[in-house]
């Protein structure tokens, strides 16, 4: 990487080159009235015109190689680059592990590019072997536990070569060391769901787990959100589940107001309601009640949002009221 | 267009940002050196939702408009192949190549999609434009998954160029490069448990990629392929991503960005009035540079032109005074849609 060097004092433009004599540079044409125009340095300009030349006669060799790794870093986001030294590292039958190596050293100059981390992926790809992939990408993770490419990456070297084994701890570190990574309750999802599975088992244990966390950080979203995620696959539930639904009424009791509190109990009454299976927790009014707590104190900035909510619930409670004075037209009649 | 009553809105300065990287860039920005059609997309399209694309004399409009068409990637010469058509993002690497490594002069979608977006803005009639290329361009890059990658020639492939797609497809009134099911289905596919949508199937929910996959159902018509939960928890999720600005995942920092990601998503849901403007509005003018223009993703942080569009364009979203009306779907103006529509009747006749 620092072949090319911080030091301009070291830097040798490849036109002053001896070695490079034989091949003539390539000018940029961006047309006669270009926009957009960016006023490179003089280093980049001799990179390219140097790189255009090469591409122009496919020349195919360990120079161009080099040449392509000082372009690369002048610019690390030239997916054409890229591509050529792929092609060239084909030709030139290079030792792909060295280049594992530069591929590392790129990532951590520029952990948020897409075409470094394409490289890498192309490379394990060819070389089938995935073994530095999870600490290549827990390292980054190190630098930034939401990096976004680091989590691409890291799924697809597990999904596909099968690296499940230890990731629910690696999951587990990170949510003990942030439990509103979210990024890492993802992760958990995809372990779960992929590797695991949700026996009922599974089911209760990730309850029980993400139920601790709750305690922990109340408000959470993360933590909730996973909560509900995880109960499309109980087949008790939102509504069915008592160890959750006692833990939220213990937590209302206990005066919690958390907004992620608030808007689960509106949640267990929608299913509640739905399945027609109401009680005196969770039913249309409790939801009326807890969406204009929402909208008035707890969560103040979606007040539009839980009030539209609660038109929906009140809807519920006239056709409930409807459906009991017809059950009294009934009964008065018999 | 007049900007009277919109004190906040350093306007006069906003139009010089975009005039000036319309004109020269610092070699800091060399990074940029293969999107820079992005930026002048960025920039004109910033400009018209000012109400200012008139700022750009009809010299500047023709040289932009001529220097976009030397990036279009024609078929090729000798096999009529056109796998590779669409716009490039720059010409850096336009010289003569042998048959041999023709595969590196290739369209991009973001380059297609922003591209024609310019041409729009500035009132081109797209005649030039060869549409059966371009759309072949865009068969060429459907993955079996229903996804897309952004060029042919080594890259990634994720829900971004699904919307890039998308965008091309409609506004070249051609859907036959884009198969709706299986890009349906990616799209769907890529819900997450928490109702957000990812890069692809399984990532970690994101405001960006919730929008790339809304507008792709909005603009193929697939809006009616969500079920009631999941719009339901769509809007949940959307809404829950206003902090006092927008952040883009749960948890994250707000950035003024997803002013327009989640509020454009929020728009096609039919849902962002759900949202409190006020609190929007103050963020992203928060991150409003009053002396060198444009906006930025944080507070007394650089501008960038990617943010300043954005910026402007999520304020537009919520009505403000002075800026244009936008289209959420393309994130074009509705001026330059309203131009597309003509166009497209022109075509059917």
């Amino acid at each position: 990487m620092s072949d090319c060097g911080d030091s301009d004092v070291l830097w040798i433009p490849y036109k002053e080159r001896p070695e490079w004599s034989d091949v003539t540079p390539v000018p940029e044409d961006d047309g006669p009235n270009p926009v957009v125009v960016i006023a490179h340095s003089e280093k980049f300009e001799d990179v390219y015109d140097y790189f255009r030349a090469v591409l122009q006669s496919n020349e195919k060799s360990e120079r161009v190689l080099h040449l392509t790794k000082d372009a690369l870093e002048l610019n690390p986001a030239n997916y054409t680059v890229w591509q050529y030294r792929r092609d060239l590292l084909k030709h030139l039958n290079t030792d792909l592990r060295t280049e594992l190596d530069y591929v590392e050293a790129v990532i951590k100059n520029s952990p948020k590019n897409y075409q470094v981390w394409h490289h890498r992926r192309v490379l394990v790809e060819w070389l089938q072997d995935p073994t530095m992939e999870l600490e290549l990408t827990g390292d980054a993770l190190l630098q930034d536990p939401k990096n976004y490419h680091a989590w691409q990456h890291r799924q697809w070297a597990i999904k596909t070569f099968g690296l499940y084994e230890k990731e629910l701890d690696f999951v587990d570190n990170l949510i003990t060391d942030d439990v509103r990574n979210n990024s890492a309750w993802n992760q958990r999802y995809f372990v779960v769901n992929n590797n695991l599975g949700w026996s009922d088992l599974i089911c209760q244990q990730e309850v029980c787990y993400t139920l601790e966390k709750i305690n922990f950080v109340k408000n959470n979203e993360s933590a909730w959100n996973y909560l509900r995620g995880l109960l499309i696959h109980d087949k008790r539930g939102l509504s069915g589940n008592a160890v959750i639904t006692s833990f939220c009424e213990e937590l209302y009791k206990n005066k919690c107001r958390s907004p992620f509190l608030l808007a689960f109990i509106i949640d267990v009454c929608e299913d509640a309601i739905k399945k027609k299976d109401t009680n005196c927790f969770h039913n249309a009014d409790r939801a009326v009640e807890l969406c204009q707590a929402l909208a008035t104190r707890y969560d103040k900035i979606r007040s539009k949002y839980w009030n539209y909510l609660c038109e929906r619930y009140k809807k519920y409670q006239s056709e409930q009221l409807s459906n009991d004075n017809k059950t009294n037209d009934l009964i008065i009649d018999e | 267009m007049n900007n009277e009553g919109n004190k906040d809105m350093a306007h006069r300065q906003h139009v010089k940002y975009f005039m000036r990287f319309l004109n020269i860039l610092p070699s800091s920005l060399s990074s940029h050196d293969t999107t820079r059609v992005t930026i002048a997309y960025f920039s004109v399209a910033g400009l018209d939702v000012l109400g200012s694309i008139s700022a750009i004399s009809l010299d500047l409009r023709s040289r932009i408009i001529e220097w976009l068409y030397r990036l279009q990637v024609h078929p090729d010469k000798e096999t009529g192949d056109m796998s590779l058509c669409g716009f490039q993002g720059s010409s850096t690497i336009n010289i003569r190549l042998d048959p041999d490594n023709n595969q590196f002069r290739c369209g991009h979608l973001a380059m297609t999609y922003t591209g024609l977006c310019i041409l729009l803005a500035l009132g081109d009639d797209l005649s030039r434009i060869n549409r059966t290329a371009l759309i072949q361009g865009v068969k060429a890059l459907q993955t079996d998954e229903g996804n897309f990658s952004a060029t042919l020639s080594g890259c990634e492939s994720d829900m971004r160029f699904v919307y890039c797609a998308a965008c091309i497809s409609y506004i070249l009134n051609d859907w036959s490069g884009f198969d709706i099911e299986k890009a349906t289905d990616y799209v769907i596919k890529s819900i997450g448990y928490d109702y957000g949508i990812a890069q692809c199937p399984e990532l970690e929910s994101h405001g960006g990629t919730t929008f790339c996959a809304l507008a792709t159902l909005a603009l193929t018509d697939q809006l009616d392929k969500l079920s009631e939960a999941q719009i339901d928890g769509l809007k949940r999720w959307l809404v829950y991503r206003q902090i006092d600005g927008f952040q883009g995942r749960p948890n994250k920092p707000v950035d003024t960005c997803y002013s327009f990601w989640v509020g454009a998503s929020l728009k096609i849901l039919n849902a962002l009035q759900l949202t409190n403007y006020g609190s929007n509005r103050r963020y992203v003018y928060e991150t409003q540079d009053m002396v060198v223009g444009g906006f930025s993703k944080w507070p007394d942080t650089c501008t960038d032109p990617m943010h300043t569009y954005l910026g402007l364009s999520g304020l537009s979203l919520i009505g403000e005074n002075g800026l244009l009306e936008i289209e959420p779907r393309l994130n074009i103006t509705k001026r330059a849609y309203d131009h597309l529509k003509c166009l497209h009747e022109q075509w059917v006749s």
